[in-house]
């Protein structure tokens, strides 16, 4: 069995009055067990150069692998200028903006037909070319069949 | 102008090869280098009923200064120990009660997406766009028992 473990810390001097600091950390398992996930996609580096909306993890199946099971994606702008970013959507809605050196870790339900994963650069990231990394760690996922 | 730091580190031995993820970000205010200056506070829920409640209402309570121009970071993590309870996280219409739409196809006039699934000491970390009501962020508890959210938006 594979261990992963994921940390966050988030810490101010000077947000509020007294200093912040903020830890979680958390192995990840699959779905409603103490099992660690036991794959991933690896971490994909991108280079995009125009403002199309992509799918990093595709339009899932009406009965996708993964749905129902536990899965993590990341997502990083490795861009340096802070006035280029990137929206990260999921199935056409929004969730956020990440400009340069922002990344995001959240859970993946992979919901048939309506999770599909998107980036889109802006228009001065992708007028100057931006880098984007990316990864999922599952216990499920659908790929693309031969068929496709 | 404050400096917010958060780092992320992710080690795993899923492959052979191992993964290691270590970044940090500096939160900043919308293609600035200015510092997000506003935060809601650690906010702890407790929760007891299998309905989808709202965390964040677009345009309304403690975030009513967030729009669709401003940046904004959201923390949520499930501090319950059970690891086969979970809450459902979403981005959806709201209704402004504590009660919403379930999850519908895209289209649908009370749409709404499901992002993911927090287990027991699970945490996320989004951005998060208030452009419209779509962009509610609600949960939904797996169980009807006692269950306990803690979450925090730092904003523009």
């Amino acid at each position: 069995m594979a261990t992963t473990t994921a940390s966050l810390t988030i810490t101010s001097a000077d947000l509020v009055g007294d200093a912040l600091s903020l830890s979680s950390t958390k192995e990840l398992h699959k779905a409603g067990t103490t099992v660690g996930l036991d794959q991933t996609t690896g971490m994909a580096r991108v280079y995009l150069t125009a403002t199309t909306q992509l799918d990093i993890f595709p339009v899932l199946p009406a009965a996708p692998a993964g749905q129902n099971l536990q899965s993590w994606v990341y997502i990083c702008n490795k861009s340096l200028d802070e006035t280029e970013f990137i929206t990260v959507s999921i199935a056409a809605t929004d969730i956020g903006l990440l400009y340069a050196g922002d990344f995001m870790w959240f859970p993946w339900s992979q919901i048939a037909q309506k999770a599909d994963i998107e980036i889109t650069p802006s228009s001065g990231a992708a007028a100057a070319g931006i880098h984007v990394d990316y990864t999922c760690m599952h216990q499920g996922i659908t790929y693309p069949t031969s068929g496709d | 102008m404050a400096t917010i730091n958060a780092t992320i580190s992710v080690s795993s031995d899923i492959t052979g090869y191992g993964t290691q993820i270590n970044n940090s970000m500096t939160m900043t205010k919308a293609g600035t280098v200015a510092g997000l200056e506003q935060a809601t506070g650690l906010v702890r829920k407790t929760l007891t009923s299998l309905n989808e409640v709202d965390l964040l209402v677009v345009g309304a309570g403690v975030v009513e200064d967030v729009t669709a121009t401003k940046a904004a970071k959201l923390y949520i993590k499930n501090v319950n120990s059970d690891s086969s309870e979970f809450f459902t996280v979403g981005l959806g219409k709201s209704s402004g009660t504590s009660t919403k739409q379930a999850f519908a196809v895209s289209g649908d006039a009370n749409r709404c997406v499901e992002l993911g699934r927090l287990y027991s000491g699970d945490w996320m970390i989004i951005p998060w766009v208030a452009a419209s009501d779509e962009h509610d962020v609600f949960v939904k508890p797996s169980v009807a028992t006692t269950m306990v959210i803690e979450y925090m938006v730092f904003f523009e």
